[in-house]
Parts: C-alpha cells; structure tokens; sequence
C-alpha cells in the first residue's frame, strides 16, 4: 500500500464520517429525546437531493439559498411527521412504543418516496456540485471543493448542534428531556412542543446533507434508501441516544468504509463493513457509548 | 403452588396458566374453515382466467412468507426486519440447486428451505443478545446489505437486477392451464400447512415459552425458559417457511429477481402484517387478503399505489393498533356481551376476555365502538 493510498483513505474517511455523522446524529438526537427510531430520516436526505435539483439545476439559483431551502422544507415537514405519526402513539398501553413508532415512520418513509415518485418521476436527475473544482494535494489525491466544503459544513452544523444544545435554552430542554423525561415535565419543559422540535431540527440535518450528497449521487426517489442504512449501522455502532458515540462511530464506520473501498473495491466495502458490525455486536451490544442494560436481551 | 405433570415443565405449565393455549375451536368453526379451503379449491375449476389466477397464486406465496414473518414478529416478539432476505436466500438456493445439481425441483425448494433456515439461525446469533430497536436495526440492515450485494453481484451467481437465469417449473410436462391450476393447489396446500403448523406451534409448549419471553422476558428467565433456545428455535422455524415460499416464488416465475426483496415489497408485507393483526393465527390472512384486493383495484394507478398504501399503514397503526383481527374479535365479544345482557357476570366475562386477548397478544383496539 502506498502513502497515496493512505492519504486517500484519510481524505475519504474525513468526508464520509463527516457527511454519515451528519445523518446519523439527526437519528441519535430524536432517539435520545423521543425514544423512537425515525426511518423518516433517509426520505429526509432524498428529498434534499430534490431541493438541491430543483434550486441549483432548474432554477440555477445560489447554493445557500438550496441549503436554505432544504433546511427550512425538511424542518417542516420533519414536524409534521412527529405530529401526525409519533404524537398520537405517546402514553397509550398495549404495545410496543419503540416498534409501533418503526414502523409508522416507515409508513411516512413509504409516502414521502412514492410522492416524491410522482411529482420528479424515477429517473436519476444529476444535481450540479454546490461548488466545483478541487485541489491535488499528494501524490494524485484529488480534493475537490465538493468535498471539501460537505466536510466543512457538515462539521459546522454539528458543532453548532453541539453548541445549542449546550448553551440555549431549547438545548438544555432537549437535553433534560433525554437525561430524564419526568424530571423534565416537572421543571415546566414544555415536552409535547419540543419533540416536533427535535424532530425538525434532526430532519433538517438530514435534508442539508442531501443537497450535498444529491451532487455525490443523484436526486431520485430511492436516493434516501443507502444513506438510511449506513445512518442505521452509524448509530448501531456508536451506541442508540449517544452523541459523541455517533460521532466517534460515523468517522470510524467512515475509514472502515474508505480503507475496505481501497482495499477490495466498492462491492464488498459495504457487506465487509456489514461484518465489522456484527462483530462489534457480538463483543459490545450496546455498541460504543450506549447504555447496556438497553441493549442486552 | 405449581402442578407438576410427570413428563412436563413445571415453568411452561405454570405460564400455559397464564398466557393461554388459546381456545380450542368448535365442530362449527373447524366445519367452516373445511368449507373455506373446499371453496377456495374449487375456484381454478370454475374460474379460468389465468390472469385472475396468478394474482392468486402470487399472493398465497406472499402469504406463506407473511405467515413466517408474523411467526418470528408477531408470535415470538422477536423484531426481525430481515425476513426478505431469508425468502431470497430460499428463492435463489433452491435456484442454483436446480440449475447445478440434477435434484428434482421439489426437493431443490425444500433444500432451498433449509438453507434459508440455516442462515436464518446464522442471523439468529447476533441478535441474541440485543433486543428490541436493535434487533430490528441489525436485521433491517442485513436485508439491505444483502440486497445491495445481489445488485452488484460480481460473479453473475445470482443475475442480480436482472433476474436469476430461468428454471424449470414444478409442473414442466404439463399444460400451461393446468400447470396453472396444480401451482395453485400446491399453493393452497403449503399455504394451510403453514397456517396450521403455526396455529398448533402457538398453542403448544414451545408458542407459550416464545409468548412468555416476548410478554416477560425476566419472568421467562427466571422459570428457566432460555431466551437463547427459543430464539433460535423460532428464527430456524420462520426461517424454513420463508425459504420454501421463496423457492416457491422462484420456481412459480421461474426465475428470481431484486424486485422480490427491496424496500417496497417489505412495506407492502409489513403493511398487510400490521392490518390484519401482528401475532394472531388470521392476521396474515386477512391482512394478504385485504391488501391484494386493494392492490388489484389500484392496477390502473401505479403511482398512487404506494402512497395510499403507506397511509392506511399509518392510519390502522394510530387507530387500530390490533389490526382487523384485533377490531374483528372486539366487535364479536361487544356483539355476544350485548347478545347475554341481563346475565349477572356479564362484565366479569368481558372482563376476562379483555384479558385473554390481551395476553393472546392482541392489543384492544381503542377505536370507539359504542354503535356496534
């Protein structure tokens, strides 16, 4: 293996870490608060590939306004979904919250792709980079701005995640409610405003990194399905409800998938990564950061 | 204190107590449903538009698998989301033993049933020792991962989207109208043995260990009902009936494709779990039943589909979270409380058969019924 081939795995590591942290901490964060697991989420990155599509391709308009837009129609829509297919499932008996809302937003996930199906049609639409060129820096390792600026930004929105729910007021909230739900509720946080607000923020995360995962990719209504998956083995394997585990996770699952690309080629990183999981699994079933006595049988 | 039978479990009696063998069926009922299988048997004879038939067949295929997974689900508690996975693994390794090997195509799709339930009971050790969202997590991942390795299928071995290169049917030396017509049989005939060994493994020793340890996993535990036996027992079982409807499948196109498994036929079987009623014995059959008259009435709108699809799962998960065998059962039970009106243990009885269906795993709908 040459230094070319490290650098390259280096530089992919940092920018599929960066974009997977950006997905899969959205899902950490609404299972934190709300307990549940949101496969809403990749129909969340699908349809910020179409954002992206519509604004920079059809209407040849400025990239910020994409993000813009993408962040502000996933918060939304991310809202509308807590409302109408968590909400009314809170505090009732009889069955299996955490399953039951699986696969209501399943359901969701399944309404989003068909309507999305409809309107755009199944075709791959190419989405044009939110910048282009790029820079060589070793020894052929191409760098383009593309990348650059998804890791950039990716990494800008979650130390600002970060810094909200660390300094303000609906972050502690947050917070509160996902270190102690009824400690929460006796303090006055407001708790049935705050998960469509979690729920937003987290769908919005995934909506930006769409616009720029569209420009990787393309905007199709199936373009949610693989970044859904690799978010699900991200949390998996940095532990449900932890931040810093996903984090930590996402960079990892990120150079596992780099190093198995450069080493066996795209077609097996994913089942070898699949493996690498199981493993993990079989050692730690809680994962990296989670909280054992949820995972163990 | 605990009787004890000679042969038997002191801890499986004591929960039998609890959670129910489930009622036994009348003379009537078990008349009726003779009748129903009768009826359905005769339908290729009088009924040969072969468009009409191969909606029929194809869905009592997805029946069987929908009867597998709701074992594994529904019955045992165990949130496996990889059960198309299995199905394709049946569907193409009964596919390569009929291409490379000289077995005949019926045993080759009872192989194919084993080696799904093999790697069923491979898929069954990692998730012994997660539960609940993470069980579904990894075994959702798996499909996919599986699926994704079929699509880029490097050595050809599967076709991958293009479909698995085409296989002789069970019934080759016939003509197609009656080849037709004995797919069909067959069908019904795995379809009510499925049901069947799923109705009597519920009730029996094992199906109340599989309930306990879904309903009360520490009390299990602590009457020596091992989680890890069990678990392995009912993936090995599902396992076996999703690899034969696959091979099924395979055998009845006569060939396999990525279109079986991805994510839309799994919300199209999880949609007709949840409706008909997750862990009852009808669900699935209501469930496949319902769904496909809905997805024949919708031919002409493909686009629609879906989407309507994806909305009634939403809207029976929020109001109906029994499915129709949940609702169906409440309405019967109001109907017979309203029939025995002025019987002094008129509430003690509802009140009991709450209780019972409760534990039979059927969450009371809370729809309000107060017209029934």
């Amino acid at each position: 293996m040459h230094l070319t081939d490290v650098v390259g795995v280096l530089v992919e590591t940092v920018v599929l870490g960066s974009i997977y942290g950006l997905v899969a901490i959205g899902m950490t964060l609404i299972y934190g608060t709300l307990r549940i697991l949101d496969m809403s989420q990749g129909s969340m990155v699908m349809l910020g590939s179409f954002v992206g599509w519509a604004i920079l391709v059809s209407a040849g308009w400025s990239p910020v306004l994409a993000i813009l837009v993408a962040f502000v129609l996933t918060f939304v829509l991310g809202a509308l979904t807590e409302l109408i297919s968590v909400q009314p499932l809170m505090g009732r008996r009889g069955f299996d919250f955490e399953m039951v809302t699986f696969i209501t937003t399943f359901a969701v996930a399944i309404v989003f792709a068909n309507v999305a199906l409809q309107i755009f049609g199944p075709f791959q639409k190419n989405v044009t980079p939110v910048v282009s060129g790029g820079i060589e820096i070793y020894g052929g390792v191409d760098l383009s701005y593309q990348n650059l600026t998804m890791a950039g930004v990716s990494i800008a929105l979650m130390v600002g995640l970060g810094l909200f729910l660390a300094r303000t007021r609906w972050g502690l909230a947050i917070r509160a409610v996902a270190q102690n739900l009824d400690a929460a509720r006796l303090m006055g946080v407001p708790v049935m405003r705050l998960y469509p607000l979690t729920m937003g923020l987290a769908s919005a995360l995934a909506g930006i990194g769409g616009v720029f995962l569209g420009a990787k990719f393309f905007a199709y209504p199936g373009a949610g399905d693989l970044p859904l998956l690799e978010a699900l083995i991200v949390v998996i394997f940095g532990g449900l409800g932890s931040l810093p585990g996903t984090l930590y996770a996402a960079y990892a699952i990120g150079f596992i998938q780099a190093s198995a690309e450069v080493a066996v080629g795209t077609t097996w990183s994913l089942p070898i990564l699949y493996g690498v999981i199981l493993l993990v699994l079989i050692v730690r079933p809680q994962g990296l950061k989670g909280k054992p006595s949820e995972a163990r049988l | 204190m605990t009787t004890t039978r000679p042969d038997g479990d002191p801890a499986a009696d004591e929960l039998g107590a609890r959670i129910g063998r489930g009622r036994r069926l009348t003379i009537g009922e078990i008349a009726a449903i003779v009748a129903l299988i009768a009826v359905v048997a005769l339908i290729p004879l009088v009924w040969s538009n072969a468009y009409a038939l191969g909606v029929l067949i194809t869905a009592m295929i997805v029946l069987v698998l929908n009867v597998s997974w709701n074992f594994v689900l529904g019955i045992a508690g165990v949130w496996n989301f990889g059960q198309l996975a299995i199905y394709a693994i049946g569907g193409y390794g009964a596919g390569l033993l009929m291409l490379h090997t000289p077995l005949p195509p019926a045993l080759a799709i009872v192989c194919g049933g084993l080696i799904a339930a093999g790697v069923s009971i491979l898929l069954a050790f990692p998730t012994l020792r997660l539960h609940g969202i993470y069980t579904s997590l990894l075994t959702f991942s798996f499909a996919q991962v599986f699926l994704f390795v079929v699509v880029n299928d490097p050595k050809g071995l599967t076709g991958g989207t293009f479909g698995f290169p085409t296989v002789p049917g069970l019934y080759s030396f016939l003509s197609p109208t009656a080849s037709l017509r004995a797919y069909f049989w067959t069908m019904l005939a795995v379809v009510v043995v499925a049901t069947l060994t799923v109705a009597m493994i519920r009730g029996s020793r094992l199906g109340i260990a599989l309930r306990t340890i879904r309903d009360a996993p520490s009390y299990a535990a602590a009457r020596g009902i091992s989680p890890l036996r069990y678990r392995v027992i009912a993936f090995a079982i599902s396992g076996f009936i999703a690899g034969v409807a696959g091979a099924l499948y395979l055998s009845y196109n006569q060939s396999f494709t990525t279109a079986a498994m991805g994510l839309t036929p799994m919300s199209i079987d999880v949609t007709m779990l949840v409706i008909g009623g997750l862990g009852t014995i009808w669900g699935p059959i209501l469930g496949t039943s319902v769904l496909t008259g809905l997805q024949v009435s919708l031919v002409d709108y493909p686009g629609i589909q879906l989407t309507i699809l994806g909305a009634i799962l939403l809207v029976i998960v929020v109001f109906v979270p029994g499915g129709l065998v949940g609702l169906l059962s409440s309405i019967r039970r109001r109907v017979s409380a309203w029939v025995e009106a002025g019987d002094d243990d008129d509430d003690d009885r509802a009140a009991r058969e709450e209780r019972e269906a409760l534990s039979a795993g059927a969450p009371t709908p809370r729809v309000p019924l107060e017209g029934s």
